[in-house]
């Protein structure tokens, strides 16, 4: 048993689990899909687990804010089962979804106690509406964060409608600044790598007009991580935005976005094993 | 027990941070500016949610920001109205309005917040309700725009109520505040006895008055059923009326003989004249004449056609783990009367067809077509229709949420706009699944398994009065009286849990057979499938219900949305139900499939309806129809100065066929499940229009499928045998684009016609079934040609809309699409440009064919109608097209070109425009070399006409020599360069057609279809 095992949660209108556990595997570890009821029933637990995946999707349709209902269920009904597993040193992500999940239910950005107080949020995009359009992340480089170690930046797709990150105390957002939890941010591909900014960049270089360019977020150990990108979708160069234009023939592979996962997968198999 | 139960009234809004906008309000106001030119200085948005529990105030006021209002940036409030606190709305609102359903209309929204209601308060769940209304506070409203108008922009009657506070209530206070909407209550009747035995005209009083859409010889043939002794004898003994049918009988016979469900014109035997030929024959099914031979034909040469016709679903072979299945099909009618909820059913409801495929297949790729009235339609739109920019908003928000909350991208798609969709809009949905060839359990996964026994389940969503009579009713024409319980509005997380519980119940092996609730409810998932095993007993008694009081004949009609029929061995029915209550989904055993001979219905211990399962299905008698061709005459089209054509590509680019859908487009979800390797956009600025979609299903694999659509309407105007090849040639010619594989594809053939059959309405019916005849013998032709089976498809013929007098009928349309392989995605091609100095060809041959061309109804419409739409329609060559499509792919495999992309609406010049939007470059061309094809071609023709089988494709220089060697032997020419820079440069030989600024184009392009919105 010495692999590194994820669990991929499910149900409830979540719908990117079967990418989000091929990603995992793709980099050595084994995942299983598991409904958040099998935990909630004890038919399976959390604790046989190094990693805990809350992928993108529209748990219960989005309705009454983004990752509100399936945070309450996790906040309300897994509770002890979830700070136990923050608590041990083992790693969280949230993509999309399941990022607008972990903010909602206060795992993110999160506090050294894990009380699962809820301190930032998702609003709906300024353009109001849901959009698919690809964007560029940048990366900071002296973040704490595990899963994004050594990455500059990234392509990713966008896929959501509530992902303009904002929080009612910007003193806050300093604090996560310095700390180094604002971690992955939209930037302008156009320019030379660092060049991340707090002033707000245009529509769509910033496709929802988050805060700070803020597209995700870590908690204090940088081992819980969330974004609204999607990283899993750009596991392999034929899924790129362009790569009919800038992938050769003979030079496909490996994606983009899976540098993250094999960053968590190394770092688990390093310290959880 | 509702009467003693509180009502909490709880509300939220955006809260007041700097950088953070009321975007609902904000969505609101750019909406009433982009549909209406109105322009309002602020909306705000207030979300309501009436919740019917036991709350202690404690418990009520917890709710709030545990539950309806973020903590962090909302405001929330219970049992007080947000307007009354001035902290948050400082200056009165101008006018108010409060939005709501009316009782009984599926509120999605109420149903989660319920869910998370019971989440926080378990005890409440035996007595707890939620519903939810918006709010909309407006200021700053133009002079003589009366609250009632904007009241009327904001819900639709047919499904809402509104409430209403003027300046002066709410200068007062006085804010609008619905009533919780409750369910009015039922009364159930008992099954009546409809007696037969009447004259003919009262015959065909009973089938109007009760909405059966029955035909007298059909009505007859239920009438001499039951004078047949045998029949009468059985139904003595069972204790029903022997002489007559009852309510449920006589529905379920209607729903399961609904031009809807049984295709009656289909199977009709016509009688057909052609006029110009001399032609009078007779024609046995134009389904099994055209459709079905030909395939099956198909069929002895491959081993890749797996299921064919019989299922939800077409299925093929993909490779040997893994089968694909598709099928495509309308929802035209209830997206006509409301455009949201019927949009959005068509997808959920086409995505279960997929599931009730073979054991269970896994939807994995939505396609949406949709044909609209012109979204700046300005003359006169008869009462009881919708602006066609209205509907087509609101279709296209169905759509958005139906698939992306779904998790299944929206992979490819078209909207086309024609005056005459303004009576009822075309909305094509059609889903493709993936199923694994093999169950664990070593069954095909393709074929179902029933048995005499197997339990019947009904599962995922309960019954209720919504969406009764939608079959028959979309098999009869829309007129004001149209029934608004023929509208629903689909439940996505209900069926996605749905979907997520089956697929794990099929892997588990306890699945026999599946089929999914759509038209006609239980009477046809059940009735269907116990035609199977030879007979099914259903009891109506134990099926839940959404309300209490529903009659027999309602619950078993209903077509009530989200619900599968699944027939589970005895022995697996713990494990099924075991797994429903995980994934908490709700799964009732109804009934047992038998092989009686007979669907019998039951409530409790009453029979309600015994139908022998032979007069169910082969019952209804063949229609006898008569069919008169007669081309019809157009004017040729006036065409401009040739100083002109610059000016005229850029008015081209800029109507709404041609111009670019991304605003629209990027609202849906086409990523999900991180397969997408040719995506609608693409080009250095991910702005240009792909051709065909190619996914990579299999995470990892290089394996794709293509997805792709071709639609023409216009050219039935001429000939609807040439819309039906041109449709064909359209679809196949997309994924030669990326680089399908010319020897695994299959297509799906969708008709939607104006009434084709003669009648006082319809007097030109003859002409109507003639172009039906030609549209099947096209299909006929051309797929056999093309080598392309038809694996499903799907007709809806009624599609007129008669409102005061005033009669619509839409133009034949075709649907065609594809779904085929792609042997390896990392040789997928796509169409943009690359590199400047690449070399452009355009491959296939070009004749002067500009009939019924885009540029032909430019010119009309631009001249009043004194410049025809006639001329040559493009005329099919698929022998001469498949040769050059088998030569080019090949090329591909030899990674010889650089970008493909099909010629289409507005012909070559629209073609090269989007190639050149794709690397941000100009092109210098001469098109000088493909005069030579057709000695009556002038530079309109070349330039504008719309032959088929044209593909412009673009080639790195240095591999030109073997380009054209590969294309040796096919019309394949060299026109010129991508060139550095914005100019689009056309010369015809020394003469320059025109030099346009690729810029320009672009803009004019991407403006028409701009949605709006704050961005």
């Amino acid at each position: 048993m010495n692999q590194v095992r994820v669990a991929v949660l499910s149900g409830f209108g979540i719908n990117c689990e079967t990418e989000t556990m091929a990603v995992f595997e793709m980099v050595g570890a084994t995942a299983d899909r598991v409904h958040v009821n099998r935990l909630v029933n004890g038919e399976m637990s959390l604790d046989d687990y190094h990693i805990m995946a809350v992928p993108g999707g529209f748990s219960f349709g989005d309705h009454l804010g983004s990752g509100r209902l399936m945070g309450n269920r996790l906040r309300f009904g897994l509770r002890d089962q979830v700070r136990r597993f923050v608590q041990s040193g083992k790693l969280v992500i949230g993509i999309c979804n399941g990022f607008q999940v972990l903010v909602k239910m206060g795992l993110l950005p999160g506090d050294e106690e894990v009380s699962l107080t809820q301190t930032a949020s998702l609003a709906l995009n300024d353009s109001g509406h849901y959009e698919n359009r690809w964007a560029t992340l940048e990366f900071d480089p002296v973040s704490p964060c595990v899963w994004t170690k050594g990455i500059t930046r990234m392509r990713v797709p966008i896929r959501h409608g509530e992902g303009k990150f904002v929080t009612n105390d910007r003193e806050l957002l300093d604090r996560w600044s310095e700390s180094g939890q604002l971690v992955a941010r939209y930037v302008d591909p156009a320019t030379e790598y660092p060049s991340s900014s707090d002033e707000v960049l245009p529509y769509p270089i910033s496709p929802n007009q988050s805060w700070r360019n803020i597209a995700g977020v870590c908690d204090p150990t940088g081992l819980v991580f969330g974004l609204m990108p999607h990283p899993e979708a750009n596991h392999s160069t034929w899924l790129g935005a362009t790569w009919t234009r800038d992938v050769e023939d003979g030079e496909h592979g490996e994606g983009e976005g899976l540098a993250i996962f094999r960053n968590a997968v190394n770092y688990a198999e390093e310290n959880l094993l | 027990m509702g009467t003693t139960t509180p009502v909490f009234s709880f509300e939220v809004t955006t809260r007041d941070l700097a950088g953070l906008p009321d975007a609902r309000g904000d969505s609101v106001k750019s909406m009433l500016a982009s549909n209406y030119n109105l322009n309002v200085e602020s909306v705000r948005v207030i979300l309501g949610y009436q919740v019917r529990a036991k709350l202690s105030p404690d418990e009520a006021e917890r709710t709030v920001y545990d539950l309806f209002a973020d903590p962090v940036m909302e405001e929330g409030s219970v049992n007080t109205r947000l307007l009354d606190n001035p902290t948050i709305f400082s200056e009165v609102p101008q006018i108010v309005i409060q939005a709501g359903f009316k009782p009984g209309v599926t509120d999605n929204a109420g149903q989660a917040g319920l869910d998370g209601l019971l989440t926080l308060f378990p005890h409440l769940a035996n007595d707890a309700a939620v519903a939810t209304t918006r709010t909309y506070a407006f200021w700053g409203v133009p002079e003589n725009t009366s609250a009632e108008w904007l009241a009327s922009k904001l819900h639709n009657p047919m499904i809402e109520r509104a409430a209403i506070a003027s300046q002066a209530e709410c200068e007062k206070s006085a804010w609008p505040s619905l009533d919780f909407p409750d369910r009015p209550a039922l009364e159930q009747t008992t099954p009546a006895i409809v007696d037969l035995e009447v004259s003919d005209e009262e015959l065909i009083d009973i089938s109007e008055t009760g909405l059966l859409a029955l035909n007298l010889t059909e009505m007859k043939a239920i009438q001499s059923h039951y004078r047949e002794p045998s029949v009468r004898e059985a139904r003595e003994k069972l204790g029903l009326p022997q002489n007559a049918p009852t309510d449920a009988e006589l529905e379920c016979l209607a729903q399961t003989w609904s031009e809807h469900c049984s295709h009656k014109i289909f199977a009709a035997k016509i009688h057909h004249k052609d006029t110009e030929t001399g032609e009078d024959s007779t024609i046995d099914s134009l389904f099994k004449t055209h459709i079905m031979k030909p395939t099956l034909d198909i069929q002895k040469k491959v081993d890749w056609l797996l299921s064919i016709f019989h299922d939800n679903s077409g299925v093929i072979a993909w490779n040997d783990e893994w089968s694909l299945c598709m099928k495509a099909e309308t929802h035209n009618s209830p997206s006509a009367l409301d455009p949201f909820g019927g949009a959005m059913t068509g997808i959920v409801g086409v995505n279960r067809d997929i599931l009730g495929t073979g054991l269970g297949a896994r939807p994995i790729a939505n396609t949406d077509v949709f044909c609209f009235g012109p979204p700046d339609y300005s003359g006169n739109i008869p009462e009881g229709l919708f602006h066609p920019s209205r509907v087509f908003r609101g279709v296209h928000a169905g759509v958005r949420a139906g698939g992306n909350e779904s998790g299944i991208p929206t992979v490819n798609g078209a909207i086309i706009f024609d005056d005459r969709y303004l009576g009822k809009p075309l909305v094509y949905c059609g889903t493709v699944g993936l199923m694994p060839r093999t169950l664990p359990d070593g069954r095909e996964s393709h074929d179902k398994t029933p048995t005499p026994g197997d339990v019947v389940y009904m599962v995922g969503g309960r019954v209720g009065s919504d969406g009764i009579h939608g079959a028959t009713f979309s098999s009869l024409e829309l007129t004001e009286e149209s029934p608004s319980s023929a509208v629903q509005i689909g439940d996505p997380i209900t069926q996605k849990k749905m979907l997520d519980m089956i697929i794990e119940a099929r892997d588990e092996g306890l699945i026999q057979v599946i089929t999914d609730n759509g038209a006609g409810g239980l009477s046809s998932s059940v009735g269907e499938m116990a035609e199977l095993t030879g007979g099914a007993d259903l009891d109506l008694a134990v099926v839940p219900l959404k309300q209490a009081g529903l009659s027999p004949w309602e619950i078993l009609v209903s077509e009530s949305q989200e619900r599968m029929t699944v027939g589970i061995s005895p022995e697996d029915c713990a494990a099924f139900e075991a797994l429903a209550k995980l994934h908490e989904v709700e799964a009732t055993a109804v009934g047992t499939f038998t092989d009686s001979g007979a669907f019998v219905v039951r409530m409790g211990e009453d029979v309600v309806a015994h139908l022998p399962i032979s007069f169910l299905h082969d019952g209804c008698p063949q229609l006898e129809l008569d069919s008169e061709w007669t081309p019809p005459t157009h004017a040729e089209p006036i065409l401009p100065d040739v100083s002109e054509m610059g000016e005229v590509l850029l008015r081209l680019m800029a109507r709404p066929n041609i111009a670019s859908k991304e605003w629209w487009v990027r609202s849906y979800d086409h990523e999900v499940i991180a397969q997408s390797v040719i995506k609608p956009f693409c080009g250095v600025n991910h702005d240009a229009p792909g051709d065909a979609a190619v996914i990579a299903p299999i995470q990892g694999q290089t394996q794709g499928a293509v997805i792709s659509n071709g639609i023409v309407p216009r050219y039935s105007d001429i000939d609807a045998y040439a819309m039906t090849a041109a449709s064909i040639d359209e679809a196949l010619r997309n994924a030669v684009c990326v680089g399908v594989d010319l020897d695994l594809i299959a297509g799906l053939d969708n008709f939607c016609w104006p009434d084709p059959v003669e009648s006082a309405k319809t007097p030109d019916g003859r002409y109507k079934l003639a172009q039906l005849v030609r549209a099947n013998r096209a299909l006929d032709d051309v797929c056999r040609a093309y080598n392309l089976p038809c694996i499903s498809g799907k007709d809806s013929m009624k599609n007129d809309a008669t409102l005061h007098g005033e009669k619509i009928s839409i133009p034949p349309t075709i649907l065609f699409s594809l779904i085929g392989n792609h042997s390896d995605v990392r040789k997928a091609v796509s169409s943009d440009f690359k590199s400047v100095g690449d070399r452009i060809y355009l491959c296939g041959e070009s004749h002067h064919e500009l009939g019924a061309s885009e540029l032909s109804y430019m010119l009309r419409d631009e001249s009043n109608g004194k410049s025809g739409i006639g001329g040559r329609v493009p005329e099919i060559d698929p022998t001469r097209n498949l040769a050059m499509y088998r030569a080019l792919t090949n090329g591909m495999e030899n990674n010889l070109v650089a970008s493909a992309h099909d010629c289409s609406d507005g012909g070559l010049a629209v073609s090269l425009a989007e190639c050149c939007f794709g690397s941000n470059s100009g092109a210098d061309v001469d098109i000088s070399s493909i005069m030579s094809d057709c000695n009556q071609i002038d530079a309109w023709g070349a330039l504008f006409g719309e032959s088929l089988g044209r593909i412009l494709v673009s080639v790195k220089s240095e591999d030109c020599e073997a380009f054209e060697a590969s294309m040796s032997g096919h019309a394949c020419y060299n026109l010129g360069t991508v060139v550095d820079g914005d100019k689009i440069s056309v010369n015809n030989g020394e003469d320059r057609l025109f030099s346009s600024s690729m810029s320009n184009l672009r803009s004019a392009w991407k403006g028409t279809l701009d949605g709006g919105g704050p961005q």
